[in-house]
C-alpha cells in the first residue's frame, strides 16, 4: 500500500518536471495548428475574429488568380528537389565514403554551406545568378569562353536554380547521415560480392544503394515536407517572379497574412498545405508499404 | 606512399584488396579530384563574398576579376558604421544566448522525464512530441503569431527565446543520451534523499556535457540564422537581429557591395563557431537525424 502511494507521487513529480516544456510545445506547435483550423472558418478584422464563414475562405483562396501558379510551382519545387535535392546527398555520401585522404576536409567542406544562414545563402546566390556581365557565374563562364546566361530571369530555369541553391546549402548535412550509414554496412557483404566477381559499379548498385534505401525513404518524406513549405528562398531571390514563375504556396500565405493582413485566408491556405502534406505522406507510406509485402 | 593508406580503409565500395589493380588506382585518383572540386564548390561562394567585399562599387561592377585590387579594411569598417551593425550584433547575441539557455533547459527537462522519470502515461506526450517532428512547422506561423500578439508579447525577445524550448529534435538528442546514463547512480542519489530536480542538476547534467555541447552548437547556429519569427516579432521594434536587417535589404535599394559586406558580417560568427567545433558538428550531424 505504501509503495503504491509513493509511486503516485513520483508520477506527479515527473509530470511537473515535464510540464513547462509541454506547455511550450502546446503553445508553439500543437495549439497553432488547431488555431489555424478555427481561424480559417471565420471572418476577422486583423486578429479580431468576427463571424463564422464556413468554407468561404477556402473558396476565396482557390479563386485567387495566383493560387494556380503557386500550387503548380510548389509541386514543381518538390519535383525538382526530388531530382536534385534527393539524389545529390546520396551521390555525395557514396563518393566521399571512398575518400581516404583529406576525409575530414571533405566532411567539413560539404557541411560548411549548412552553417551559412539561409538569408545570406539566398543573397549570395542572387549575386551568382545575376544576368549580364556582372553576374559571378557569367564571369566564370566567360573565362571558359561561354556567353552570358539569363539564369533566374528565365522563367523555365527559376525553380530548378532555386532548388539548386537549397541543395548547395542542405546536401552536405544529409550526405553526412548517408556516410554514417554507409560506414555501418558489413564488410562481409562487399567481400562476398567481390568473390562473386562484382565490379565497383555493381557493388554500388547491389549493396550500397539497397542498404541505403530504408534511410532514403525517411529522408524523402522529410524533404517533401520541408520543400513544400519553401518560403524565403523565392522571396529573397526572385520575389516570386519572373511573372509568378517561382511563387510558392507559403509565399501566398505570407502575403495574405503580412501584406494584406487577411489572416483567415492565410490560415485557410495553411490548413490546405497541411492537408496536402498529410495526403502525400499517407499516400507515400501506403505505396512503400505495399512494395515491401 | 599514396595508396598504402588505402589498406586502412574500412568502409565504402573500394576495399583495401582492390587497390592493387591499376584500374582501381585510377578510379581512386579521379574520385579524389572530384571530391576536391566539390569541396571547392562548397567554399567558393563564401570566399568570393569575402574577397568581393574589399572592392568598391566601381571596381565591383566594372572589373570582373575575382581578386580585389587592394586589401584594405576601411570599406568594411565604413559599412559596419553606416548600417550600425554593432547594434544588430548585440541584438543577435541577446537573442542567441536566450535561445541557447531555453534549448538546453526545457528540452533537457522534457527528455529527463521521457528517459529517466517515465511517469505513468508519458508515452502519450512522447508520441505527440515525436509526431511534431513531422508537422509542417512553417504553416503554423499564422496561428502562432496571432497567439503571441493577443498575449501582447510582440516586440520582445521572450517569444523567440521560448520558441527554442519546444524543439522535438533536441528532445530526441537528449533522450537518447540520457537513456544510456548508468541508472545505479541516480538510484543511489534517490536513496540519499536527492529530489527529482536535484538529480537532474547534480547528476544528469554534469554527466551530459557532450550532448549539451552538441545541442548548444545546433541551437546557437539555428538561433543566429533564425529569421521568420524574429522578423515578425522584432521588425520595427528597434531590436532587429542581423538576419532581420539582412532581410530588409530586399526592399531597400542599396549598393551591391554594401549588401555583400553585410552578408559577410552575418557569416562570420557561425563560421568561427564552426571552425572551433567542426569535429563535434560533423560527427553529430548524423546521429539525431537517423534515429529521430
Amino acid at each position: 500500500m505504501k509503495t503504491k502511494r509513493r509511486f503516485k507521487k513520483r508520477d506527479l513529480l515527473g509530470w511537473l518536471v515535464m510540464l513547462p516544456t509541454l506547455i511550450l510545445f502546446t503553445f508553439y506547435v500543437w495549439e497553432p495548428l488547431l488555431e489555424n483550423v478555427r481561424l480559417s472558418m471565420y471572418t476577422a478584422k486583423r486578429y479580431e475574429i468576427e463571424a463564422f464563414n464556413g468554407i468561404n475562405n477556402y473558396i476565396g483562396v482557390i479563386h485567387n488568380p495566383d493560387f494556380k501558379d503557386a500550387f503548380v510551382n510548389t509541386f514543381a519545387y518538390t519535383g525538382w528537389s526530388l531530382v536534385i535535392g534527393f539524389l545529390v546527398p546520396i551521390l555525395l555520401g557514396i563518393l566521399l565514403s571512398e575518400a581516404v585522404h583529406f576525409k575530414n576536409l571533405f566532411r567539413v567542406g560539404i557541411y560548411f554551406p549548412n552553417i551559412v544562414p539561409g538569408i545570406a545563402t539566398a543573397l549570395i546566390w542572387t549575386f551568382f545568378f545575376t544576368p549580364g556581365e556582372t553576374g559571378v557565374l557569367n564571369i566564370l563562364l566567360s573565362k571558359i569562353g561561354i556567353g552570358s546566361l539569363t539564369w533566374l530571369t528565365n522563367s523555365k530555369c527559376t525553380i530548378p536554380l532555386i532548388v539548386a541553391t537549397m541543395t548547395w546549402k542542405g546536401a552536405g548535412s544529409t550526405a553526412l547521415i548517408y556516410m554514417a550509414h554507409i560506414s555501418g554496412i558489413s564488410p562481409d557483404l562487399y567481400e562476398a560480392a567481390t568473390i562473386d566477381g562484382a565490379g565497383l559499379m555493381q557493388r554500388v548498385r547491389h549493396i550500397t544503394i539497397p542498404s541505403l534505401l530504408p534511410l532514403a525513404k525517411t529522408m524523402l518524406i522529410l524533404q517533401i515536407i520541408a520543400v513544400f513549405q519553401i518560403l524565403y528562398e523565392p522571396m529573397m531571390m526572385t520575389n516570386g517572379g519572373p511573372n509568378g514563375a517561382s511563387i510558392s504556396l507559403m509565399m501566398l500565405v505570407y502575403r495574405y497574412a503580412y501584406r494584406d493582413f487577411n489572416f483567415p485566408y492565410a490560415a485557410a491556405l495553411s490548413v490546405m498545405i497541411c492537408i496536402i502534406l498529410i495526403l502525400l505522406s499517407g499516400l507515400y507510406m501506403k505505396m512503400t508499404a505495399n512494395k515491401e509485402d | 606512399m599514396f595508396f598504402s593508406k588505402y589498406s586502412e580503409k574500412k568502409d565504402g565500395v573500394i576495399r583495401a584488396y582492390d587497390v592493387h589493380a591499376n584500374r582501381v588506382k585510377v578510379v581512386c585518383i579521379i574520385l579524389l579530384i572530384i571530391s576536391f572540386a566539390i569541396t571547392i564548390g562548397c567554399f567558393f561562394p563564401a570566399i568570393w563574398v569575402f574577397l568581393a567585399s574589399f572592392k568598391d562599387i566601381r571596381e565591383f561592377t566594372r572589373n570582373v576579376t575575382i581578386l580585389p585590387s587592394k586589401f584594405s579594411l576601411e570599406p568594411l569598417i565604413e559599412t559596419w558604421h553606416t548600417f550600425k551593425f554593432g547594434k544588430y550584433y548585440v541584438h543577435s547575441f541577446i537573442s542567441v544566448i536566450g535561445c541557447l539557455v531555453c534549448a538546453v533547459l526545457f528540452n533537457g527537462l522534457l527528455a529527463y522525464g521521457f528517459a529517466i522519470l517515465k511517469p505513468k502515461g508519458y508515452k502519450i506526450a512522447l508520441g505527440l512530441v515525436m509526431w511534431s517532428l513531422l508537422i509542417p512547422s512553417v504553416t503554423s506561423i499564422v496561428g502562432l503569431v496571432r497567439n503571441i500578439s493577443i498575449l501582447g508579447m510582440t516586440g520582445s525577445y521572450i517569444p523567440i527565446w521560448l520558441s527554442f524550448g519546444a524543439n522535438a529534435f533536441y528532445v530526441v538528442l537528449f533522450k537518447q543520451f540520457f537513456e544510456d546514463l548508468p541508472e545505479e547512480l541516480m538510484e543511489a542519489a534517490r536513496l540519499d534523499g536527492c529530489g527529482v530536480l536535484q538529480i537532474f542538476t547534480r547528476i544528469v547534467l554534469p554527466m551530459s556535457k557532450p550532448i549539451i555541447v552538441v545541442v548548444a552548437i545546433f541551437a546557437v547556429t539555428a538561433a543566429w540564422s533564425d529569421f521568420l519569427l524574429p522578423y515578425l516579432m522584432l521588425n520595427g521594434s528597434g531590436k532587429e537581429t542581423v538576419m532581420v536587417r539582412l532581410f530588409a535589404f530586399k526592399d531597400t535599394p542599396t549598393n551591391a557591395v554594401q549588401v555583400l559586406r553585410a552578408v559577410l558580417f552575418s557569416i562570420i560568427p557561425p563560421t568561427i563557431i564552426f571552425a572551433i567545433f567542426q569535429r563535434q558538428i560533423t560527427d553529430n550531424a548524423a546521429i539525431g537525424a537517423v534515429k529521430g
